[in-house]
This record gives structure tokens, C-alpha cells and sequence, in this order.
């Protein structure tokens, strides 16, 4: 078995684990991150995406909303190519009028330092013409809207260029233990690597545990008893982007009561229901309801609009003692030291908080992770600009601007979200890909409004001419990702077309994975699971026309190689198909 | 007073209103647009696979038989096998006609398989003559020419798949420039600057990228109005056979088949074809259909007609519509459906399932002359007769059927129709 040696392991790679992978390279210690799927698959690639202000949290968690504006000050600076900068609207609606909460609401901004300014509804109203017009109070507050993908890559990316080196699809099966009774030290972990079916063991001096949800079953491994409730959250997406400003209730945070802006689309979430498998991401029927209920509180007709997509993620809530009602478990980040709390030398988790404190969670851990391995540099996160974030703030018209400019028209793989062929094939070559998600996740590929109806087999199609050597854009092999330009069709300028004879196969595609009848099914069923909850009206008329491509048109579902699997083909298969309970389930 | 009043105009409303105006009906046709025709690759599938069955159908006609068992109310069991095949061959009559001719395999009762765009094999009855020298059960190689930075179609995915299957395949690229100067094209633009192309260029690469005794397929482009010269011109320059492969849509070959369809129609038969006519509402007197509204910018109109016939396809075509909480509704007459009303029986959990999905199985329920039935299974009007994809019981892209359900109900429907008195 190979095995390979470091100071730090990380275990997980959402936003997270790549912040503390960043943070301990910065400070000098050498790194090693492992994910047992892409990056930001998990919870970081599954919310609203809404940056907090802290604003939600200022009458229930003070302390949280102080950690969220002193936190979405620094992104701002440190990644400002991840985040839109939309503002936040708290309104208060006709239903949320009979109560004290605004007042409470402006007075807890003031003691927590959350920038908060009542507006007048008629000003708002202008700037956000679809909201309610019966509502009667407005404030702004800064919010913003903020690319979880991108967040991650990003920090990923400036981990590597620090020395970090990131596994994905690396799955930990077991820590590795050294001592006996009443001196147990974890001494690194044995990894799965599901690319090339294959174990190693990485051992290190220091275990972090940053595997959000799934951060108890870690833990697990070596007996330490760490209290995940998994509070799943469902989000759906409309077809269009129905407010430019993220859009709050100003009421007790509950369901359904925030609707962000991102990018072609927006997003309004979320329910919040403790599972007990945080692979459990089923959506109810009752769940989608609501969100098309609350919406149409914020915006008349929301229930009416074409609806896109409907996802879950889980929250990995920590449970310090019984409490009854999810949402009201902290949402305050948890360390634990498991060499004070269970004497487990040589681990620590770091699980609860949210997206938008993750490089303060990274901090504490990396500072207490050098309070064992001796201390090294001082943490510069927050100093510390990632890779790209020279290019300010991102806005709806990027990339249209960019393809036209550039006359790229004709490199559209996905014209819903203007991804062209120089995206897609910098993104396959830069970041470990194994399924067609991978790159939806890097450059939004299939996220429009055709679900990946004509994208699919065009992606494929460029794929599999890329890894015959038919590419457009140069091989970039070998050099750092660049992680910033991929969403830019500008930062991906191919030649046009790709050279007619001379093909050099690209040797760094796992090529088994390469199977384009694979891919083509597991995206097409990838998308199929989401569209599944929320399919009804002109989106069932356009499934029909997907089946009509993929099945009348292309047959794929008599293409050979049919037993073949990708690391994720049965996690795309779970059956999603709605069910009959259409009232919330009371307890 | 206008005799047929056609509501949709796909490939079943086009063709009854063509064979109706042969009758001597005065026949309108009233729809939103062209339905899905020109989506589709042009070929005319009569029936591909048994639900829930892998291996291609051989003979549609030998497997109605089966098909009908296990789907008692399928239009095919209306249509009988008679009906189907004279209805088919009535189809490839009139194309011949209007100088776009389709064929099918040597067997006049079996399918032919042809290479889909991914390089699968698919099952078919009747293909337009340029795609008929992919046959599978030709013996020649495979070369599929490709143009680079064209969106809609990869040869080295067909090859692939082709070689996987047991074929001798290979895939090769020519500049786009051959065909256009243009930055920004779709697979229609490329058709119509095939029309006035210099083919010399294109003849002589193909010639240089070729080996002896392959044949070439290229990506459905060839030509819209000059089609059959452009493909023989090619094939003779080139002196390899040459046919197309259908691509992403929209579809070149499903364009040129609703042109000469539409053309037909308004050209030689003088009937009248009213597009961006959306028919939302109807009156009816004493169990007859007097007359159907369409969406205007001051007020509904209404037409008036003796008959009436439905062909606005399913929930593709636009017949249906759908709600959240699981109903789906004919659009216009607020038909009795089979389609089931709630969302939790909508679907199974793979897209790619072989039974398909019971939702796009649900349709319109019509008797033995293809008048819809009510619920008490009485013809709900004595004047309205209903053909195509909204018809109950069939799910003609799980059967790949859509064709063949198309022309024989619309064949069907118009001969009841007319031998009807009302």
C-alpha cells in the first residue's frame, strides 16, 4: 500500500476544510487535504448562497452575527471575484406586521455592529419592482450573494499555491491509531482513492476533522462521540432572477424566508428538517410547497413562475445537549480538541457555523492545531487576497460581455449560462473531473433553464475530442489552476477549432472515466434528480423534449457499455420521485 | 362554411389536412406554430421497442400484436395493423411526390437500424433517402465527417460507440469554412448556406480524408431547398456513398419534411394554414362543436366549422398543460385524460427508464372513429375527432413511435371523419 507523510491532514473538502488547508499552508505547515468527492460537493456547494450580513442573527445569536459582518468585511477584500455584491433587503410583510420583531431588529443591529438603514418602501420598491408592495417596513443591510463553487475553488486554489496538496475522491475509510489505553494519538488515515480503486495510507502528525455533516462518523472511527444533527435544507431555483437584491423576512428565522440572487437564477430557502443520514437528501412534496407558499409572500406570483431546479444540503448542526427545535442549535461553530475532550491526541474537529465564517473557523482550528505541533507563522487569512480576487466583485453581465467582446459565440456549449468550449475544456484539464457535475460545480454547465438538455452531449462531445487530442484551447498541464479565469470565457480564449490533423491524446483525463456513454447518463440522470421534485408546467415540456433528444434522437439508453459506473453513478440513481405527504409533518 | 377546422400543425395535423383537402374538405388549419417536427431527425419511427424491452423491435408490424396487449387502448389497436400499414404507405407515396423521398429496409416489413448522433443503433421504419446509406446492415466502413466548431455534432463520440458495436468506424474533421464564413451558426444556417455552397471544395476534402469503400456520413446539413441535388452531386464528386446523421436540434431533416408538408398544403391543395393561432376556447350546442376562439390582441375570434379535429400533440405539442399539485388537463375542450393526476405517479426514478414514465403516457381517449371519448365513454362531441401524440395510452418517445402514431391516427381520424355525417 502507498503511503505518504505530512504534518496536517485535513479530512474534507468543503469550504471549510480548504479554508484550514489554506490557513496551516500559509502558516508553513506542510498539508495534505482529502475529499471523498469534488470539492464543495457536500453542504458548501448545496445552500442559498447567500453571504450574511448577520442580519438574520441578530436578535437570536448575537455572537453569530458579529462573527458574519466582521467575516463578510474580510471576503469582500480576500474573495471578491466569489461574491455579488447585491445588498440585502429585510421587508416586512403583511404577515409579520403584528409584531415587535423590527423594532428588536434595528435595535439588536446597533449592539451588534450589523451596518442596518431603513429605507422607505416606495425607494425599495423601485429598486426591486416584483417585491410585495404591501409590505411596510424595509432596511438594508449588506448583505450579498456569493458563489459557493467559486468560494471553495478559490480557497483551494490559493491552498495549493501555499503547498497544500488536495486529494479528491479520496474517501477516508479508517484513522490510524498509535498507543494503547488512556494514550490513544491518531496518527493519520487510510484512504480510499476512488479514481483508481485503490488504498493508501497518509499519516501525519495532526488530524483535522472538517467533514461538515458527516463529521460524527469520523470521529466515530476512533470512538470520540461527536453529535451531528444533519438539518436538511431544501432550495429551489426559479428560471429567472426574480429580485437583484437578497431579499430576508424581517421575522424569527424560519422557513422559507430568504430569497437570493444568484446569478441567471434565484434561490429561495429553506426548510429545515433533522434527518438522520445526511446522504438522506430526499425532497418532500410538502417542502416545495411551502417554499412556493413563502414566496409568493415576498413576491406575488412566485408560485406561478417556471421553477428550475429543487436541491437539499445538510446543516452539520452540533448538539451540546437535547434541544427540540433544529434551527434553534447553535449556529455558532464548534472545536473540539479531542485530546482534552475524549484523550485522543492529535485530532480535532471543527464542525458547525456557516459559509460565510469559514476562514474564522479556519483560524481557531489552525490556532489550536499549532498550540500542539509548536507554533509557526501567524494566520494572514484575512490579510490575504486569493487568487483572482483582483478582479473585484462579479456581476450578471460578465460573461455576456466577455462572449461578446470576444466574439465567442460560436464556442456556446451551454447557452443558458454562456459556458463555452474554452471553459469547459480549461476546467476538465485543471481540476480532477470524473462525472460531468464535476464541471457544472467549476463553470455552471447545465444549471439553465434546459437542464442540460442540449449541453450534455456537447460537453461530452468536447470531452471525449479533448481527450483525443482534439482540443481548442492549449495544454496547460502541470500548471497552477487558475481557478478565477475559469468562469470567464475571456480567460479561456480558444483557437476557434480545434487543428485538423496531429491529435496528441491528453494523458492527464483518467481515461476509464472518460467513457462518454457514461458520462452522458450520469448527467443526465444527475440533472433528472433535480428536476424531479419541481416538474410540472412548460419545465415538463421540456423534459419531454430532453427524453425526445436523448432518447428518440441520440438512443443512449441502448449505447454499449451500459454496467459501467462512475464513483457516483448509485448516489445519482437514489430514488427522488415525490411523495404523498403534502401537509409538514407535526411532532 | 369551412368543412375541417384542423387545431395543430404538426406532423398529423399537416398531413390530415393534406389528405382531407385531397378529399375535396375545405380544411383550415389553426396552431400556435409547428409543432415538433422540426425537433425531431426526420425519420419516420413506427414502432422501435416494446416497453420495458431492450432489443430493438425487428417488425413493427409483426410486434403490434404484443404491443397492444400489454397497451389495450394504444392508437395502433385502432388503427389495426392494416391501417398502419396502408397509412405508412400513403405517407412515402406522398413524399415521393413532393420530390422528398423516404425508404426503408430490403424487408418492407422490418425496421432498418441507423447510427443516432451518439453512435447508437436506431430503430426505424422509414428514413429520408439521404440517411438510408447509414443502414447497419450495410456492409461498408464508417467515416463520420465532422466540422470543426460546430456545437451540434461529435464524430469521434459516433466512431466510438460505432467501433464498440462491432463496426468498422472511424472519425475525421474538415474546417467549417468549407460551408460558411460565419461566426455564429446553428445546423439550419449551415443547411441554407449549403443551398448556395460551392460543393467542389467540400467534394475534394472529403475525397482527401476518405479511403476506398467507406461510406460517409456527414451531420444532417446538406441543403433545404436544393436537398437531393446537393446529396447526389456529393456522393457522385466524391464517389463514395454519402448520407446524413441527424444532430441536436433543430432538426434540418424534420425542417425540410414539415416545408414540403406546409408548402403541399397551402401551395397545391389552396389550403389555408393559420400559424400563431392559439385555440383556447370552444362552444358547443346540442353535443356539437360550433365553433373554437383563438387568443387575439382585442378580442377572441371564433371559427366556425362542421368539423373539428384535434392534432395538438401531448404535453411536447403543447395539448396539455400541468399544474404542481399533479393535474394535467387538455388545453382547449378540458378532454377527460388518462394521464395520472397526481405528481407521486407521475414518473419513475431513472429518466433513462425502459418503461417510461406514466405521465407522458396519459392522453386523450378516443373509440373506433377516433371521436374522444367522455368519461362514460360516449363520443363527448358528435363533430370533434382527436389524432397524433394526445391520443391515450402510448409513449411514442419510450416506443419511438412518434411518426407512425402520427400518420396513421391522422389517416385514420380523417377517413372516419369523412364518412361521417354531420
Amino acid at each position: 500500500m502507498r503511503a505518504i507523510e505530512t504534518e496536517i491532514l485535513v479530512i474534507g473538502g468543503g469550504v471549510t476544510g480548504v479554508g484550514v488547508a489554506w490557513d496551516a499552508a500559509l502558516r508553513g505547515f506542510d498539508v495534505i487535504l482529502v475529499e471523498r468527492r469534488d470539492l464543495a460537493h457536500g453542504t458548501s456547494g448545496r445552500f442559498h448562497g447567500l453571504l450574511h450580513s448577520g442580519g438574520r442573527y441578530v436578535v437570536k445569536d448575537p455572537v453569530s452575527a458579529r462573527e458574519c459582518i466582521h467575516e463578510n468585511r474580510i471576503l469582500r477584500r480576500t474573495h471578491a471575484h466569489c461574491i455579488e455584491d447585491t445588498g440585502g433587503f429585510f421587508v416586512v410583510t403583511p404577515e409579520d406586521e403584528d409584531s415587535d420583531y423590527p423594532d428588536r431588529f434595528v435595535q439588536a443591529c446597533a449592539e451588534t455592529g450589523v451596518p442596518c438603514q431603513e429605507m422607505a418602501v416606495s425607494q425599495a420598491l423601485r429598486r426591486e419592482p416584483r417585491l410585495n408592495p404591501r409590505i411596510s417596513r424595509v432596511f438594508r443591510v449588506p448583505d450579498a450573494s456569493v458563489d459557493g463553487f467559486q468560494l471553495t475553488h478559490a480557497t483551494a486554489q490559493a491552498a495549493r499555491q501555499a503547498g497544500a496538496r488536495i486529494f479528491t475522491y479520496h474517501q477516508v475509510t479508517d484513522l490510524l491509531v498509535a498507543g494503547g489505553e488512556g494514550d490513544v494519538r491518531v496518527v493519520g488515515a487510510r484512504v480510499f482513492d476512488a479514481v483508481r480503486a485503490e488504498e493508501m495510507e497518509i499519516r501525519a502528525a495532526m488530524v483535522i476533522n472538517a467533514a461538515g455533516a458527516w463529521a460524527g462518523r469520523i470521529a466515530g472511527m476512533v470512538g470520540s462521540r461527536v453529535d451531528i444533527v444533519p438539518g436538511k435544507g431544501v432550495m429551489i431555483a426559479t428560471a429567472h432572477r426574480l429580485v437583484n437584491t437578497v431579499i430576508n423576512r424581517c421575522k424569527w428565522p424560519s422557513d422559507g424566508d430568504i430569497l437570493v440572487p444568484a446569478h441567471t437564477v434565484s434561490i429561495i430557502g429553506t426548510t429545515d428538517v433533522p434527518v438522520a443520514d445526511p446522504e438522506d437528501l430526499r425532497i418532500e412534496e410538502w417542502e416545495i410547497r411551502k417554499m412556493l407558499a413563502e414566496g409568493e409572500k415576498l413576491i406575488p406570483g412566485f408560485a406561478r413562475t417556471r421553477i428550475l431546479r429543487a436541491w437539499a444540503g445538510v446543516r452539520p448542526l452540533y448538539r451540546e445537549s437535547a434541544v427540540t427545535d433544529d434551527r434553534d442549535i447553535s449556529r455558532k461553530f464548534t472545536l473540539l480538541d479531542h485530546q482534552e475532550r475524549d484523550g485522543v491526541a492529535g485530532f480535532i474537529t471543527i464542525t458547525g457555523g456557516k459559509l460565510t465564517t469559514f476562514r474564522l473557523m479556519a483560524e481557531k482550528t489552525v490556532d489550536r492545531a499549532a498550540a500542539h505541533l509548536g507554533p509557526r507563522r501567524p494566520c494572514i487569512t484575512a490579510e490575504t487576497p486569493v487568487p483572482g480576487a483582483e478582479h473585484g466583485p462579479y456581476w450578471l453581465g460578465h460573461r455576456l460581455r466577455e462572449v461578446e467582446d470576444g466574439r465567442l459565440q460560436n464556442q456556446l456549449i451551454c447557452e443558458c449560462e454562456l459556458v463555452t468550449r474554452g471553459m469547459l475544456e480549461s476546467a476538465a484539464r485543471l481540476n480532477p473531473t470524473v462525472t460531468l457535475d464535476d464541471l457544472r460545480r467549476d463553470v455552471r454547465l447545465g444549471m439553465g433553464p434546459c437542464q442540460g438538455g442540449f449541453c450534455t452531449y456537447r460537453a461530452v462531445g468536447v470531452i471525449h475530442e479533448l481527450k483525443l487530442g482534439h482540443g481548442v484551447t492549449p495544454d496547460t498541464e502541470g500548471s497552477d489552476w487558475r481557478v478565477a479565469d475559469l468562469q470567464s470565457p475571456a480567460g479561456n480564449p480558444g483557437r476557434g477549432r480545434p487543428p485538423v490533423s496531429g491529435p496528441e491524446p491528453v494523458s492527464s483525463l483518467a481515461d476509464h472515466l472518460y467513457d462518454p456513454n457514461l458520462l452522458l447518463r450520469d448527467f443526465l440522470q444527475e440533472r433528472w434528480k433535480g428536476v424531479v421534485p419541481i416538474v410540472w408546467g412548460q419545465q415538463l415540456k421540456q423534459e419531454q423534449l430532453d427524453r425526445l433528444i436523448y432518447l428518440s434522437i441520440m438512443n443512449v439508453d441502448h449505447l454499449p457499455d451500459a454496467g459501467l459506473k462512475s464513483p457516483l453513478s448509485d448516489f445519482y440513481g437514489v430514488d427522488v420521485t415525490p411523495n404523498d405527504v403534502l401537509e409538514e409533518p407535526h411532532d | 362554411m369551412t368543412d375541417l377546422l384542423i387545431i395543430g400543425a404538426g406532423l398529423s395535423g399537416l398531413l390530415a389536412g393534406v389528405w382531407a383537402r385531397r378529399q375535396g374538405l375545405r380544411t383550415r388549419i389553426a396552431a400556435t406554430g409547428l409543432g415538433a417536427t422540426h425537433w425531431h431527425a426526420g425519420t419516420i419511427d413506427a414502432l422501435g421497442y416494446l416497453p420495458g424491452e431492450d432489443a430493438p423491435v425487428r417488425s413493427p408490424f409483426a410486434a403490434l400484436t404484443r404491443l397492444t396487449a400489454a397497451r389495450p387502448g394504444h392508437p395502433y389497436a385502432l388503427t389495426g395493423e392494416a391501417g398502419l400499414r396502408e397509412a405508412l404507405a400513403a405517407f412515402r407515396t406522398l413524399l415521393e411526390k413532393l420530390g422528398l423521398p423516404y425508404g426503408g429496409a430490403a424487408n418492407p416489413d422490418e425496421n432498418l437500424l441507423l447510427p443516432s448522433p451518439a453512435g447508437a443503433p436506431r430503430p426505424v421504419y422509414l428514413a429520408p433517402a439521404a440517411q438510408l446509406a447509414g443502414d447497419m446492415s450495410r456492409p461498408e466502413p464508417y467515416l463520420v465527417v465532422g466540422f470543426q466548431a460546430l456545437r451540434d455534432f461529435y464524430p469521434t463520440v459516433i466512431a466510438e460507440n460505432l467501433t464498440k458495436l462491432g463496426f468498422r468506424a472511424r472519425a475525421e474533421f474538415l474546417p467549417i469554412e468549407l460551408i460558411t464564413d460565419r461566426r455564429d451558426f446553428s445546423t439550419i444556417d449551415l443547411a441554407r448556406a449549403m443551398d448556395s455552397a460551392d460543393l467542389s471544395r467540400l467534394a475534394n476534402a472529403l475525397k482527401r480524408v476518405a479511403a476506398p469503400g467507406e461510406r460517409i456520413g456527414l451531420p444532417a446539413i446538406l441543403g433545404l431547398r436544393r436537398h437531393g441535388q446537393i446529396l447526389a452531386a456529393l456522393s457522385e464528386a466524391v464517389g463514395a456513398p454519402i448520407f446524413e446523421i441527424p444532430t441536436l436540434p433543430p432538426s434540418v431533416p424534420g425542417l425540410r419534411l414539415t416545408t414540403v408538408l406546409r408548402e403541399h398544403f397551402e401551395r397545391d391543395l389552396h389550403g389555408r394554414l393559420d400559424l400563431g393561432m392559439t385555440v383556447t376556447d370552444f362552444h358547443a350546442e346540442a353535443g356539437r362543436v360550433t365553433w373554437v376562439a383563438s387568443r387575439a390582441s382585442a378580442r377572441p375570434v371564433r371559427h366556425r366549422a362542421r368539423r373539428f379535429l384535434l392534432a395538438t400533440g401531448g404535453i411536447l405539442g403543447g395539448g396539455f398543460h400541468s399544474e404542481p399539485r399533479g393535474r394535467v388537463w387538455e388545453t382547449i375542450f378540458d378532454l377527460p385524460l388518462t394521464a395520472p393526476q397526481k405528481r407521486s405517479q407521475w414518473f419513475r426514478p431513472d429518466f433513462l427508464a425502459p418503461e417510461g414514465h406514466p405521465v407522458f403516457r396519459g392522453g386523450v381517449r378516443v373509440g373506433p372513429d377516433f371521436r374522444p371519448l367522455t368519461l362514460a365513454g360516449e363520443p363527448a362531441f358528435e363533430n370533434l375527432w382527436a389524432a397524433g401524440n394526445l391520443l391515450a395510452d402510448s409513449d411514442p418517445i419510450s416506443e419511438r413511435s412518434l411518426e407512425g402514431v402520427a400518420i396513421a391516427t391522422a389517416r385514420a381520424a380523417v377517413t372516419s371523419l369523412i364518412n361521417t355525417d354531420v
